[in-house]
C-alpha cells in the first residue's frame, strides 16, 4: 500500500473528480460521447507509456508532438495515394521509429543532453513538415476510418489497442529484464553499467520505441477521422508529460509505474470537459492544468522530503 | 574543460562571421545600418532572457516558465496602467516585481522542496501563461500607451535604438556578476556538484534562489521592450521564447548539465540565431520559405554545435581505446 | 586566442556594415522598375491562407509584379511585426498583410507608410490610419450577421447554439464574436448561445470539444465554428455522437475540406468567401496602390479577373460572404 501511495492518491483525485461529475452533471457519463472521449485520448495514452519510459531512464523527449504529426501526414498521404493501409500503418511506424532513432543515437551515442537534442529535433521536423505540407488537409480514402469497421467497433479497437499496449509495456517493464533495465539506467546509470547493463543501449533502445509509439498514436489518431490535420500534435508532448509526471512517474528518473500514467492521463483529460459541464469560463483551464501539475510535483516532493527527515 | 570552451565560441564566431559575409553576398540589403537596427531591435527580448538564463542552467537547473513570465508581466503592467491608472514608470515597476515573485515562486519550489527544475517550470510554465489568459478572459489587449513610455521599444538614443542600451547594460551587469564575482563562480561550483559546493560551505539554496529570482525580475523588463516594441500588450506575449533563449545559450556553448558555459557565449548565440533568422529573409532564392526554413537551420545549427561539441571528448576517447589496444 | 577572435569579428561585421546605407524606395509611378509586393499571412500552416496565395500568385504572374511571400507559422503578432520590419529595410514597394493584433501591427505598418513604403490589408485589419485600403473579403459584420442568420434560419429561431473559436486571443475571432452577439440580440433573440470553447486551431481538439458540448447541452441545436479547422472537426463529432438530425453545424471554413460533410447532410452550410479571388484582388490593389493607379477617395476598382469593385469608405469589398452548400459545394476546390 505505502509502495504505491502516490498513484493511489491519484486514483483517490480521479475517483473523487468522477464522482461529483456523476452527482452534478450525470450527461458526462452518456455512453456514446464518453466513447468518443475515450478513443480521442486513445492515443495519447499511448505517448504517455513512451514519455514515461523516457522519464523513467532520466532522459526527456519533448520532440514527441512534432514526431507525432510527422508520422500522422506521412500515413495518411499514403493512404490518400491509395497504397494499401497496412503499409501506411507499417510504414507510419517505421518512420516514428527512424525519428526516435536519430534522437537516440545522438543522445545515447554522442552524449548530447536530451532535452536540448529533443528541442533540435521538434523544431526541425514542426517546420520542415510546414515546408512540405503547408497546413492543408489531407482527405483520406473511403474505408480508411476505424479501419473499415464501423464505428463502435472501430472506437473499441482503437481503445483497446491502446490499453493492450498499456499492458504489454508495463508487463515487460515489470517481468522482462530489458524492462528492469531502464528503471536502473534511470536510477543510476553508473551503477547500472559496472552491473553489466548497457545503459547507452537501453537508452538508444528507449528513443527508438518512443518513435514507434508515437507513429502507433499517430495511425490511431488519423484512423478516427476521415482527414488528417498537419497541424495536429501540437502541445502533446506537454500532455503526454504531465500525464506521466501526474501519474507518479518522478523526473529523477527510476520511479514509475504505467498504471499510474493512466489514472494521470484520465484525470488530465477529464479536466477540460469538466469544466466545461461546470460552466467554467475556458480561460481558466491553462491555469488549472498548471495548478495541478505543480500539485503534483509538490506532492512528490514533500513526501520526499518528510521520508529524508528533513522536516525535524 | 577549457579547451572545450574556447573551441565552442571559437566555432560560433566563425558561424557569425560565415553568416555575415554569407548574407552579405547574397542577400538584399543585408548590409545596412537600418537592418542591423532591426536585428539588435528584434533579438532584445530573448537576449535578456537568455541572459538570465544562463546562470540557471550554469547552476545545473532550467527554466521554461520565462516566456510565460514575460507575458503575465505585460498583461499585469497593462493592467495596473490602464485600470489602475498608475503612470507609466510605476506600473513598470510592478511589471518588474511581479516577475521577480514568478522567479521567486519557482526558486522557492525548487530549492526548498528539492524539486526537478525541469517540471516545476513546466508547471508554472502552463500556470504563468494560464493566468494570463485568465487576468485578460483571453480577449482582453492594453494598448494606447503614451509616446513616452512607447520611446522605449520604437525610439532611440545616441542614434542607437533604446532598447539596445538597456540589452547592453543588463548584459553588462550578468556578465559581471557571472564572471567576476565570487557569486558568479559559485554558480559552476554548484552546476559540477551541489552536494560538494554544500560541503564547502556555499549556500547552495540561496544562490539557486538568486538565479531564479534574477530571472523573473529580468523577464519583468523583457515584458516592458516587448510591449513598447509592438505598441500593445496580450496574454500570448513571449509565447515560445523560453525555447529560444535556451537554443541560444547552449548553442552559445555552456552544458544543459552545468558547470560550464559563459555570458558572452550567450550573447553570441543570440547573434548568431538573430542573424539567420534576418538574413533569411533577404536572400531572394529562400525568402518565401524564410520562417520554415529558419526553424529547420535553428534546429540544424543547435544539433551540430553540440555534436562538434563533443567532439574533442569522443576523439581523445577514441585515441585512448586505440592506444590500450596498440599496446 | 578568443580576444583575437571577438575583435576580428566586431571588425567584420564594422565594415560590412559601413558600407551599406539604405536608400529610400524609389517611386515607381510611371517607371518600368518590376513592383515588389510583400504578401503576409496570419500564418504559414493554413489551409485558408494557401488558398489566398493561389490567387496572389495568379495575380503576380498577370500583372508581372515580384511576389514576395512570408509570414510567422504559428498566430504569432511579435514575427508580424518583425518581418514588416524587415521589409521596410528590404525595400519592398507595398505591403499587403492580414493583421493577426490590430494595434501592434499598426505599429510597424505606420513605420513603413513613413518610409514611403504603400501599406494595404486584406482578410483583417489594422488601424485606418496605418493602411491606405483594407481588401476586405466581408465586413465583420458581414460574416457575424450571415453566420447568426443562418443559425436562426436552421433552429427556427430558438434554441441553444454553441460557439467554437480558433484561440481566447484571436483579433479576428473576438471581433466576429461580438457581431454575432450584437446580431443575435437584435434579430434572435430566442437563440441563446451556451458556451464558447477554444481549439487552438486544431481540428482534433475541436472534435473533443464538440463531443463534450453535445453531452454537456443537452438541448444543443446547433454548432457554429468559426475557425477553419474547427468545421470538420465539429461534423465529425455529430457524425459519431450520432445526433446530425439534432445538432446542426455551420462555420467558416473551406469547402474542399468540407465537402464529405455538407454532401452528407451533417453541415448544413459552410460561410466562407472566394479565397483565391481575395488573394488576387489583393495583389491588383497592392500593385494599383504602387502605380500610384489607386489613390485615397476612389470609389472604385477595376479588377481584370473579377469586374468592377466597390470601395466603401476605404474597404475594398469583395462581397457579401458565401455560403457553401449542397447545393454548390461540388464547384469549388480550395
Amino acid at each position: 500500500m505505502k509502495r504505491h501511495f502516490r498513484e493511489l492518491s491519484v486514483l483517490a483525485a480521479l475517483l473523487l473528480m468522477l464522482l461529483v461529475l456523476a452527482l452534478f452533471t450525470p450527461n458526462f457519463y452518456e455512453p456514446q460521447p464518453l466513447l468518443s472521449r475515450l478513443t480521442a485520448a486513445a492515443p495519447k495514452l499511448i505517448l504517455a507509456c513512451g514519455a514515461a519510459l523516457i522519464i523513467i531512464s532520466r532522459q526527456i523527449d519533448i520532440s514527441i508532438g512534432s514526431l507525432f504529426a510527422v508520422c500522422g501526414t506521412c500515413a495518411g498521404l499514403l493512404a490518400a495515394a491509395k497504397i494499401p493501409f497496412a503499409f501506411a500503418i507499417a510504414a507510419a511506424i517505421g518512420i516514428g521509429a527512424i525519428g526516435g532513432a536519430i534522437n537516440g543515437a545522438l543522445v545515447a551515442g554522442l552524449g548530447l543532453p536530451s532535452i536540448v537534442v529533443t528541442l533540435a529535433t521538434m523544431v526541425t521536423l514542426r517546420e520542415a513538415l510546414r515546408l512540405a505540407q503547408q497546413g492543408v488537409f489531407i482527405n483520406l480514402p473511403e474505408g480508411a476510418q476505424w479501419f473499415g469497421l464501423a464505428m463502435k467497433p472501430g472506437q473499441s479497437f482503437i481503445c483497446a489497442v491502446a490499453l493492450a499496449v498499456l499492458v504489454v509495456l508495463a508487463f515487460a517493464t515489470k517481468h522482462l529484464a530489458a524492462g528492469r533495465f531502464i528503471y536502473a539506467v534511470g536510477s543510476d546509470a553508473e551503477a547500472a553499467r559496472l552491473a553489466g547493463i548497457r545503459p547507452r543501449a537501453i537508452t538508444f533502445a528507449v528513443f527508438v520505441l518512443m518513435g514507434a509509439l508515437a507513429g502507433l498514436a499517430a495511425v490511431l489518431n488519423m484512423a478516427q477521422s476521415p482527414q488528417v490535420d498537419p497541424n495536429s500534435g501540437r502541445g502533446l508532448e506537454l500532455e503526454a508529460i504531465a500525464a506521466a509526471v501526474v501519474g507518479g512517474v518522478a523526473v529523477s528518473g527510476g520511479r514509475g509505474k504505467l498504471w499510474g500514467v493512466l489514472i494521470g492521463l484520465l484525470l488530465l483529460v477529464c479536466i477540460g470537459p469538466a469544466l466545461t459541464y461546470a460552466g467554467v469560463k475556458p480561460y481558466w483551464e491553462k491555469a488549472i492544468q498548471g495548478a495541478i501539475i505543480l500539485l503534483a510535483v509538490v506532492a512528490d516532493g514533500l513526501r520526499s522530503s518528510a521520508r529524508k527527515g528533513l522536516f525535524d | 574543460m577549457i579547451k572545450k570552451l574556447k573551441s565552442h565560441e571559437a566555432i560560433l564566431v566563425t558561424l557569425l562571421i560565415a553568416e555575415f559575409l554569407f548574407f552579405n553576398a547574397t542577400g538584399r540589403r543585408f548590409a545596412t545600418i537600418d537592418n542591423l537596427f532591426n536585428i539588435v531591435r528584434h533579438s532584445v527580448e530573448i537576449g535578456l532572457l537568455a541572459l538570465v538564463m544562463t546562470p540557471i542552467i550554469l547552476t545545473g537547473g532550467i527554466d521554461l516558465s520565462i516566456g510565460s513570465t514575460l507575458g503575465l508581466c505585460a498583461i499585469l503592467f497593462g493592467k495596473l496602467w490602464r485600470d489602475a491608472g498608475l503612470p507609466p514608470w510605476a506600473a513598470a515597476i510592478g511589471a518588474i516585481l511581479v516577475g521577480g515573485a514568478c522567479g521567486l515562486l519557482n526558486g522557492a519550489l525548487i530549492t526548498q522542496l528539492r524539486l526537478p527544475p525541469l517540471i516545476v517550470t513546466l508547471g508554472t510554465f502552463s500556470l504563468f501563461r494560464g493566468l494570463a489568459e485568465a487576468i485578460t478572459r483571453g480577449v482582453d489587449a492594453f494598448t494606447n500607451f503614451p509616446e513616452s513610455f512607447l520611446f522605449l521599444g520604437s525610439g532611440q538614443i545616441l542614434g542607437v535604438p533604446t532598447q539596445a542600451w538597456i540589452l547592453l547594460a543588463v548584459a553588462i551587469l550578468i556578465w559581471l556578476i557571472v564572471h567576476r564575482t565570487v557569486l558568479g563562480r559559485s554558480f559552476r561550483a554548484i552546476g559540477f556538484s551541489s552536494e560538494g559546493a554544500r560541503y564547502a560551505g556555499l549556500p547552495v539554496e540561496r544562490r539557486i534562489l538568486f538565479c531564479y529570482v534574477l530571472a523573473g525580475l529580468v523577464a519583468g523588463i523583457a515584458s516592458l521592450t516587448y510591449t513598447a516594441r509592438l505598441g500593445t500588450a496580450k496574454a500570448d506575449a513571449g509565447y515560445g521564447y523560453e525555447l529560444l533563449a535556451i537554443t541560444a545559450v547552449v548553442l552559445g556553448g555552456t552544458s544543459i548539465f552545468g558547470g560550464i558555459g559563459s555570458v558572452h557565449g550567450a550573447m553570441l548565440g543570440v547573434a548568431a540565431l538573430a542573424v539567420l533568422n534576418n538574413g533569411l529573409t533577404r536572400v531572394p532564392a529562400v525568402m518565401n520559405i524564410a520562417s520554415e526554413l529558419s526553424g529547420v537551420l535553428t534546429g540544424a545549427l543547435l544539433l551540430s554545435a553540440l555534436a562538434l561539441g563533443t567532439l574533442p571528448k569522443h576523439l581523445a576517447a577514441w585515441r585512448a581505446r586505440r592506444h590500450i589496444s596498440l599496446h | 586566442m578568443k580576444r583575437i577572435a571577438s575583435f576580428i569579428s566586431i571588425l567584420v561585421v564594422a565594415l560590412t556594415f559601413g558600407c551599406g546605407k539604405s536608400p529610400a524606395p524609389a517611386s515607381v509611378a510611371g517607371s518600368n522598375k518590376k513592383i515588389t509586393v510583400a504578401f503576409m499571412p496570419k500564418s504559414k500552416g493554413n489551409g485558408y491562407f494557401v488558398s489566398c496565395k493561389q490567387g496572389a500568385d495568379q495575380a503576380a504572374k498577370d500583372l508581372g509584379v515580384e511576389l514576395i511571400y512570408d509570414g510567422p507559422t504559428t498566430p504569432d503578432p511579435a514575427k508580424q511585426n518583425e518581418i514588416i520590419e524587415n521589409w521596410i529595410t528590404l525595400g519592398v514597394d507595398v505591403i499587403a498583410v492580414a493583421c493577426e493584433n490590430r494595434d501592434g501591427i499598426s505599429t510597424a505598418l505606420k513605420k513603413a507608410q513613413d518610409k514611403g513604403i504603400k501599406v494595404i490589408t486584406y482578410d483583417a485589419d489594422a488601424r485606418p490610419d496605418a493602411r491606405m485600403f483594407f481588401v476586405n473579403q466581408a465586413t465583420p459584420e458581414g460574416i457575424g450577421n450571415t453566420l447568426m442568420d443562418e443559425a436562426g434560419r436552421l433552429c427556427n429561431e430558438e434554441g441553444e447554439f454553441a460557439i467554437i473559436t480558433a484561440s481566447l486571443t484571436a483579433a479576428n475571432m473576438i471581433a466576429w464574436q461580438e457581431k454575432i452577439e450584437l446580431r443575435r440580440r437584435e434579430k434572435h433573440p430566442k437563440m441563446t448561445m451556451v458556451a464558447l470553447r477554444p481549439c487552438d486551431d486544431l481540428k482534433d481538439k475541436a472534435q473533443a470539444e464538440a463531443t463534450t458540448l453535445m453531452s454537456a447541452y443537452p438541448n444543443l441545436k446547433l454548432i457554429m465554428a468559426i475557425c477553419s479547422p474547427a468545421v470538420p472537426g465539429a461534423a465529425e463529432a455529430v457524425k459519431q455522437a450520432g445526433k446530425f438530425e439534432k445538432v446542426k453545424v455551420i462555420g467558416l471554413g473551406l469547402p474542399s475540406e468540407n465537402k464529405a460533410y455538407v454532401m452528407g447532410g451533417i453541415t448544413q452550410d459552410v460561410i466562407l468567401w472566394k479565397t483565391v479571388d481575395l488573394g488576387y484582388l489583393t495583389i491588383e490593389a497592392a500593385a494599383a496602390v504602387a502605380r500610384g493607379e489607386l489613390q485615397k477617395g476612389a470609389k472604385k476598382f477595376t479588377s481584370r479577373k473579377l469586374g468592377e469593385i466597390t470601395i466603401e469608405g476605404d474597404n475594398l469589398l469583395l462581397g457579401k460572404p458565401f455560403i457553401f452548400d449542397k447545393s454548390n459545394i461540388d464547384q469549388y476546390n480550395f
